[in-house]
């Protein structure tokens, strides 16, 4: 059987390393570098992150995209033939919101991936709500999740949530 | 002397102003009449009035450039005057300018493809002669860059305009949707469904949201 990948996209430090390392089976290939200007943290993705999830025999590949704009030419590389997209933004950083609606609104432009948003750090209020971030990025709400990307209950959620879209729409379709 | 402080010295004067060793331009003609610029001429081409905004927009930022002002000098060919009021040009570019760049980070990616909502334009008369220019291609859905290629203006200057007609409701970014037939994947997002409810919540039901 085919193994599929997932997409794990969004601003730097909205969590994506973090929640491909919570679902991940296998160690995370990552290739995290220093940090060469002030984002928040000390080490930032540079290409991608990669783990591995077996659901049954299906493989699943987790892929994370660097989150800095000048790596853009691998949105797409990443995205094309993806099973589905998820796009993390933290929910304590509404500054963030703009480069993801950015981003969002790129990618979606250029591909037609299933795509669900995941607003992180839902355990440490005050943060904004997947209501609210859905209001902001023009999506239905159902689209949008939150999650606590360092707990796998939580962190798998959008995953869920991208899976049960994805059986909602063949439905309507058939 | 920046264009900004120098242009309004010219704006009682007749003639043409000529503009050259610029990093960005050849040769930049403006001929002005009673405070009006009435044609622009760059590297021997006229120019419509959107590019003659982002050209003299240019202007105003260019970091190294001389001139000479031409008393009496008058376009040998200008059939469609621009007639832009100098005055009023500096004030709307200054004004654009501040905005570009407080908006610079949120200027949507150059290939993002955006459609237009419907056939009523902006109210922002900024934003009009942009709009009739671009209502065509935004019609059937364009990006900044598709947009810059066709109208000859510079890139981020599309990419403010989409910005604008954004925020104004006059444009939304497309979204693509799969061509593909129905069947097949449901049955593999149901599988992979209940293999995650398995794995991560030992049943079949899982929680739809914390």
């Amino acid at each position: 059987m085919e193994p599929l990948k997932v997409i794990i996209t969004g601003p730097v430090g909205a969590g994506k390393s973090t929640l491909i390392r919570t679902l991940s089976e296998t160690e995370v290939v990552d290739t995290d570098a220093a940090a060469s200007e002030d984002i928040g943290k000390a080490m930032t993705t540079v290409a991608m992150d990669y783990g591995t999830l077996h659901l049954g025999d299906q493989l699943l590949y987790l892929f994370g995209t660097p989150g800095q704009e000048r790596f853009d030419f691998m949105w797409d590389v990443l995205t094309e033939g993806a099973l589905g997209m998820l796009m993390l933004v933290r929910g304590d950083r509404p500054e963030d919101l703009g480069p993801a609606r950015r981003m969002l609104d790129y990618l979606l432009s250029q591909h037609p991936v299933p795509h669900v948003v995941g607003v992180t750090r839902q355990d440490r209020p005050p943060v904004w709500g997947p209501e609210e971030v859905a209001l902001f990025l023009g999506l239905p709400k159902e689209r949008v999740v939150g999650l606590n990307a360092t707990d796998p209950k939580s962190a798998v959620q959008p995953l869920m949530r991208l899976l049960e879209l994805m059986l909602a729409e063949e439905e309507s379709r058939s | 002397m920046s264009l900004g402080d120098l242009l309004p010295l010219l704006a009682t004067q007749d003639g043409a102003l000529e503009i050259f060793n610029l990093e960005r331009h050849a040769r930049v003609t403006l001929y002005i009449s009673k405070g009006t610029l009435y044609c622009l001429n760059v590297g021997g081409r006229l120019v419509d009035a959107l590019q003659a905004r982002s050209v003299v927009g240019e202007l105003m930022n260019a970091r190294r450039g001389s001139f000479e002002f031409l008393p009496g000098a008058r376009a040998h060919r200008c059939e469609e005057p621009l007639s832009m009021r100098m005055d009023r040009l500096l004030v709307a570019l200054t004004s654009t300018q501040d905005e570009f760049a407080m908006a610079r980070e949120h200027l949507p990616h150059p290939d993002t493809v955006f459609r237009a909502t419907g056939e009523d334009g902006p109210e922002d008369g900024r934003l009009r002669d942009f709009w009739e220019r671009a209502h065509g291609l935004l019609a059937s859905g364009a990006s900044a860059r598709g947009l810059a290629g066709e109208l000859g203006m510079p890139l981020d200057h599309a990419r403010f305009y989409l910005y604008k007609l954004r925020q104004a409701g006059n444009v939304e970014p497309v979204r693509i949707r799969a061509t593909r037939p129905a069947g097949g994947r449901s049955q593999l997002a149901s599988r992979l469904l209940n293999s995650l409810k398995r794995r991560f919540f030992g049943q079949r039901e899982g929680a739809w949201n914390p």
